[in-house]
């Protein structure tokens, strides 16, 4: 075992590779294009182009669009499922809503499973776990012979009510593997013990169809890895923020759907974290898309509501990520009534923004940038020529002639209604939890993400905005840095002031022990454990409930229901003392500790700001700006600088606008104060 | 593209303030998803809007239910009517009244001025469903009601919040006149609050940008879209077009299918409707007051232009003639009204679906399901005090088939489509009923090149209760979903009471206050959707499919679409087509089915009563209806029906 983490994470178009060495505590970043038919020829070409030997890797860390994609594209092998009688359809009924609310001719996406392969059988426990309608034994055996006959091997178990008392789904399942001696049968009630059909349903499905899928994958790249020489565990990152090893992932494989959102978040809470800053949105710009997560008091905004695709819940807790149609590619219009429009439409990859030269005739952000020479004309070191005329033309006709607006005029504009419209983003995920933006910090990372940050920042009144030092690569680096971690839950349906305290205790005690039991098959020392416990309440007759942190001890119930009370005003600026609180759910994060890349702060130098590289004409704030362009590798720690500036590099260009205040810190971040706390202009 | 005015805002500032108010209610509606107690408000019936200072409506929620579009405004204006200058910060006011443009008794608006600089700018606005709001039936859906007086507590507009000081008084007298006070109570707060949201959001853009241009700001977004909708509108043809649907009956009259005209005019200075001609009010609830007219007139209109924001400017830009007082489209005090969502709105809407499917082809669509309500209140004998329960339950059902493709199947109603079927785990903890089933119903959508899509099935048994008692809003019974294009209906909509028992009762589309006891077992369909173009030209491999799916039985694919399947072996799914059977199959009924439309009314139904055809036939085959449980034949019902069937099916047949 040698001294290099690596983090491989793949994305729809590029694999990231990330290379830690702990003994020189160096950070290596390479790319591969990824390979969607084979994905995991991408991560050993990653390895390959990274140059590293496998016995010299102590931790191999891997982020996967495997399932997120197999439910997208519906290609996983035929599964069946078994459910109560009169309860065919609940996966197919769902909720009866629709996302797109108005488009009649826009539908929800069919079910994973079709009605086909969806069978009954007599039985039923209602919502006390009282049977109420035995399992019928004899129907349950010939249904088996009948999926045999089918060719089924792959089969979810799903009735109604087993959170409640999973018996009947336990014995359904015994009867299928007696049956059918290769069967891999998943209930509901493993996979997710908690109310609602629609919910539990769904993601045991989901988690069902993905079995096969991604245990082989794990399997191949896991035999891979250690033919070529890697002795420890595959750690699999998860849409909960961290990770786990290939056992448990062929259990939980849903778990890995999201797995590649969740890696900016880390990273960015990461970097807050080094930053010593307790409150940060993540604002992560690539090329089609923009994800915000935010990190309040130190933590990831956790959700248990999420889904691949709308109508297809996958109930287990994710990192929270809005993702809005805000990149690089969208694409600014004027419409039908003359107004000034831009995204969610993007012009993605092909044919991307005009100035790529790429057959795009309609303008998007990057050419706006590009107009206003915040962008260069030589990206990636030269690798790229960007052609100013034509997005110029581009933008002068679509925007500028119809708004009478020059074409600086009309990329300005256009990048304006660009970042109002992530600054209406952060708005939504912040305000809705009761937390202000001014109180935060903003990192900016992606491809585009430096380029706007400065001024989303100001659109909101924040005052920090941090780049970190590979902005075009933080995800990747977001892999390296998480724990294995297992979420569990139960229903646990009481008044507050009615719980038998030592019946909650044992609620805990047990989930407890099955955490650690699934730790300790990951071998994770007991040193390294951390269990944390939580527990959700609502107001009596209330149907939304919060989660708030669960200490240990005889008042330790009744301090979390204060905690609720406090949390409740907080987010949603009332509470209710009078009103009793009743609690829903017990939950149990356990972690798993896993080294941490420990990095050295470099010193500060008091040696003059370098040279620019040259200085050339910016547009802000309707006017050009002499404005010196900067090499970011030549920037040292300590070193300060006034807007306006750009800095280059490979990957990102960072856009320091006039008034504002650049520092080199000791993680290389440039640090930028925009405006002042609370200055909200 | 359209020239900008002058005295405009700038482009960037008008977008970025227009994005911003819908982000400010937006918030509105996000806190009342999370801190609401009425679980029906939970399942996102409710809406919330910025209105300006006049009251009229500059954004409203972007997932906020159909239903309540076109209302928010009336309703902000009703309360400016009621205090004129007496309005202050720190003031929140409620009101639900039908008779100032407001929906039914148990959608309660709360409405919050914001103010600057001493001046009113707005309201902020977040109207609920509550689960009860009194009269004489749990849930406040009494069918029989003619008046309002029976359906609950009309709210005129009130004051709840006065300078900041709760009106303690006020609030207790609403909720005390309800079933469920604390509830009521939380939601009272819960709304309120979420209102401050919006204003928050709204000063701070005047903060940031000044007032004039957040006021200025607030018209432009009302001229844009009002510009959106005329701009959408150059291309299209000008013209008349007229379509009648119907509701089952009026009890005052007797039988006989209750008609609601439409015509619609475009004439190149907008969109205009009327509605005159329409039937009178009837003796149910099934009636509808102005302001849900117009919501159902916007939100038929709004399906064709899904991409148009909704305010006031989209009213401007839609006119409607909906005639005197006194009719089924325009009630008036004090007729009862709150099973409108049963009644006009879903014919309004429907009927402007196929008034805009001759517009633009591309978008046509056959008729949706109805929307419906099963309300079962009594005691709850599993708790020692026995407290009063209410199951309150409406079903996902088909909609229309279109042009390309089928309908969508199990999806929730025309009246919102954001409504979330509720969860049968969570009924069964709160309520004494256990679902025995919940699911597809086989052969529910309605035939046709391309399938209408399918309904659903749902029904229970009633365990541990005492003195209880089930009402239904509904309709099409009688004036069943309908196929355009030469497609055929779905089926009718009713519950059955302890079905396939000595003692069965069909207790129709519409009732009230049915006695209920511990052991009785109820369920009733939702209708598919209706069929689009001719089912003898759907593919035989796509009856096939659906044969193997059992969307459709093997039997229904014979009637229906004249494709004959043999059965190899159901358990591997192997089916074959009979493609020679097909073809004479189909041969014969084409030759046969215009003379079915003709055959006697009185032989159908009684064939019916002997069991020798299937509801299914006598619908589809020979638009007869009859009482679904006796088996009665509906003369006068049957004749409006037929006519509708000639003009929207066999029309279009070869």
């Amino acid at each position: 075992m040698g001294d290099l983490r690596v983090a491989v994470d793949a994305g729809g178009t590029f694999t990231d590779v990330c290379i830690y060495d702990a003994k020189t505590q160096d950070i290596r970043v390479t790319k591969v294009p990824s390979t969607p038919d084979n994905p995991r020829e991408a991560v050993v070409n990653g390895v390959e182009r990274g140059e590293i030997d496998l016995k010299d890797v102590e931790l191999f860390f891997h982020g996967t669009t495997v399932a997120t994609n197999a439910l997208i594209t519906r290609r996983f092998p035929k599964a069946s499922l078994v459910t109560t009688e009169g309860f065919r359809d609940v996966i197919e009924i769902r909720d009866g809503t629709k996302d797109n609310l108005w488009d009649a001719y826009k539908d929800v996406t069919g079910p994973y499973i079709r009605r086909r392969d969806r069978f009954e059988v007599p039985e039923r426990v209602d919502y006390a776990g009282r049977v109420v309608t035995p399992l019928d034994e004899s129907a349950a055996r010939a249904l088996a012979q009948k999926l045999k006959r089918r060719e089924t091997t792959t089969i979810a178990v799903c009735f109604l009510n087993s959170f409640a008392n999973a018996d009947n789904e336990r014995r359904m399942k015994e009867i299928l593997e007696e049956e059918i001696p290769d069967a891999s049968v998943t209930t509901s009630a493993e996979v997710l013990p908690e109310i609602f059909e629609h919910d539990r349903f769904h993601t045991a499905v989901a988690n069902t169809v993905l079995g096969p899928l991604v245990s082989k994958y794990v399997e191949d790249l896991d035999g891979r890895l250690t033919d070529d020489g890697y002795t420890s565990d595959l750690l699999l990152l998860h849409s909960g923020g961290g990770s786990m090893t290939p056992p448990l992932a062929k259990q939980f494989p849903v778990r890995l759907a999201a797995s590649g959102i969740a890696a900016g978040a880390i990273a960015a809470k990461h970097i807050a974290e080094q930053c010593g800053l307790n409150n940060a949105v993540g604002l992560d710009m690539g090329g089609t898309s923009t994800d915000i997560s935010m990190v309040n008091d130190g933590e990831l905004r956790i959700t248990n509501q999420w889904e691949v695709e709308y109508g297809h819940p996958i109930t287990f807790p994710s990192i929270e990520v809005l993702t809005i149609g805000a990149g690089g590619g969208s694409l600014a219009h004027v419409d039908v009534a003359g107004a000034l429009r831009n995204g969610p439409e993007s012009a993605g990859a092909v044919p991307g923004p005009v100035c790529y030269e790429r057959g795009g005739d309609q303008p998007t952000n990057t050419d706006a940038n590009l107009i206003l020479r915040r962008l260069g004309e030589d990206l990636a070191d030269g690798a790229l020529q960007l052609n100013r005329d034509d997005a110029e033309k581009a933008i002068t006709e679509v925007i500028g002639e119809p708004l009478g607006l020059s074409s600086e005029q009309a990329a300005q504009a256009i990048l304006r209604v660009a970042n109002a419209n992530m600054a209406d983003a952060v708005r939504l995920v912040s305000i809705r939890r009761g937390l202000d933006p001014r109180d935060f910090a903003l990192i900016a990372f992606g491809g585009a993400g430096a380029l706007h940050g400065a001024e989303v920042a100001k659109e909101l009144g924040i005052p920090t905005v941090v780049v970190p030092p590979n902005p075009g690569v933080t995800s990747a680096m977001g892999c390296l840095l998480v724990d294995i971690q297992h979420d569990l839950s139960r229903m646990y349906s009481a008044p507050a002031s009615e719980v038998d305290v030592e019946d909650l205790e044992r609620q805990y005690r047990e989930m407890e022990a099955e955490a650690a039991d699934r730790l300790r098959q990951e071998k994770v020392a007991d040193d390294d454990i951390i269990l944390q416990r939580g527990i959700s309440m609502r107001y009596f007759g209330q149907w939304r409930s919060l989660q708030v942190t669960m200490g240990h001890g005889q008042e330790a119930l009744q301090q979390a229901v204060e905690t609720f009370h406090e949390e409740h005003e907080r987010q949603f600026a009332f509470r209710q003392d009078d009103n009793p609180v009743e609690v829903y759910q017990v939950h149990l994060r356990a972690v798993g500790k896993t080294p941490r890349p420990t990095f050295t702060p470099a010193t500060a130098s008091d040696a003059p700001l370098p040279e620019a590289k040259h200085v050339r004409e910016v547009y802000f704030d309707g006017t050009w700006h002499s404005t010196p362009i900067f090499d970011r590798a030549q920037l040292h720690c300590g070193v300060e600088f006034d807007g306006p500036a750009v800095v280059e590099q490979l990957d990102a260009t960072t856009l320091v606008p006039p008034g504002a205040r650049a520092t080199v810190d000791e993680w290389m971040n440039i640090r930028m104060q925009v405006a002042r706390k609370g200055d909200d202009s | 593209m359209a020239p900008r005015q002058d005295n405009t805002l700038d482009p960037v500032t008008f977008e970025v303030l227009k994005n911003a108010f819908a982000t400010s209610v937006d918030l509105m509606s996000e806190q009342i998803l999370r801190t609401c107690y009425s679980f029906v408000i939970y399942s996102r019936d409710f809406s919330s809007a910025l209105c300006d200072a006049e009251g009229n409506t500059v954004m409203q929620g972007s997932a906020d239910i159909a239903v309540h579009v076109g209302t928010l405004h009336f309703q902000c204006k009703a309360v400016i009517e009621e205090f004129e200058d007496d309005i202050n910060p720190g003031d929140v006011f409620a009101v639900n009244d039908p008779y100032r443009g407001g929906t039914h008794l148990n959608d309660v608006s709360f409405i919050r001025p914001i103010f600057s600089e001493g001046e009113i700018i707005g309201f902020a606005q977040n109207k609920g469903h509550w689960a009860d709001i009194g009269g004489n039936v749990p849930g406040s859906f009494d069918v029989n009601a003619t008046t309002h007086f029976s359906e609950g507590l009309r709210i005129t507009p009130v004051r709840v919040w006065h300078h900041g000081r709760f009106v303690h008084d006020v609030a207790q007298l609403l909720v005390s006149n309800t079933r469920a006070p604390d509830q009521a109570m939380g939601d009272l707060y819960a709304q309120s609050e979420a209102t401050a949201v919006c204003e928050r959001e709204v000063l701070r853009l005047v903060d940031k940008y000044s007032k004039d241009t957040v006021v200025k700001a607030m018209q432009e977004t009302q001229d844009y879209v009002e510009r959106t909708v005329l701009k959408s509108l150059e291309g299209l043809p000008h013209g008349e077009w007229e379509t009648v649907d119907y509701i089952d009956f009026d009890p005052a009259v007797g039988e006989g299918l209750v008609p609601i005209r439409i015509k619609l005019t475009l004439d190149g200075q907008g969109i205009h409707y009327d509605l005159t001609g329409s039937a009178a009010a009837v003796a149910t609830f099934l009636n509808s007051g102005y302001g849900t007219t117009h919501s159902a007139i916007y939100a038929g209109t709004k399906t064709f232009f899904p991409d148009v924001p909704l305010n006031s400017g989209f009213y401007r830009a839609v006119t409607a003639e909906i005639g005197d007082e006194g009719t089924v489209v325009n009630a008036g005090w004090p007729h009862a009204v709150t099973g409108f969502c049963s009644g006009p709105y879903e014919k309004v809407m429907n009927g402007i679906f196929e008034l805009w499917s001759a517009i633009m082809p591309e978008r046509a669509m056959a008729c949706a399901f109805n929307l419906e309500y099963l309300l079962i209140g009594g005691n709850d004998e599993r708790q020692r005090e026995a407290p009063y329960f209410m199951w309150y339950d409406w079903m996902a059902g088909g909609w229309g088939g279109r042009r390309t493709k089928d309908g969508s199947s199990a999806t929730s109603p025309v009246f919102g489509t954001g409504l979330a079927v509720q969860p049968v785990e969570g009924q069964e903890r709160l309520n004494p009923v256990l679902t025995s089933r919940h699911q597809i119903s086989i052969d529910s959508g309605g035939p046709g090149r391309y399938r209408g899509g399918c309904g659903v099935e749902k029904g229970g048994v009633l365990t541990d209760v005492d003195k209880s008692v089930m009402s239904y809003c509904c309709d099409r019974g009688r004036s069943v979903t309908w196929g355009v294009d030469g497609g055929l209906p779905s089926v009718p909509h009713g519950v059955w009471l302890n079905k396939g028992t000595s003692h069965e009762r069909y207790l129709g589309a519409t009732f009230s206050n049915v006695e209920v006891k511990a052991g009785d077992s109820f369920t009733r369909p939702s209708a598919g959707g209706g069929g689009f173009g001719d089912p003898l030209d759907r593919p035989t491999e796509e009856v096939l499919e659906d044969v193997i799916d059992e969307y459709v039985s093997v039997e229904r694919a014979e009637l229906d679409y004249g494709v004959v399947i043999i059965v190899n072996d159901p358990d591997v799914d192997d089916y074959d087509v009979d493609e020679d059977a097909t073809q004479r199959t189909r041969e014969s009924i084409r030759r046969q089915r215009h003379a079915w439309l003709d055959a006697s009314p009185q032989e159908v139904a009684q064939q019916y009563r002997d069991g020798s055809i299937a509801l299914h036939d006598v619908l589809r085959r020979y638009g007869v209806i009859l009482d679904w449980g006796t088996g009665e034949l509906f003369e006068k019902s049957t004749q409006q029906y037929r006519e509708s069937l000639r003009q929207r099916s066999s029309s279009h047949w070869s």
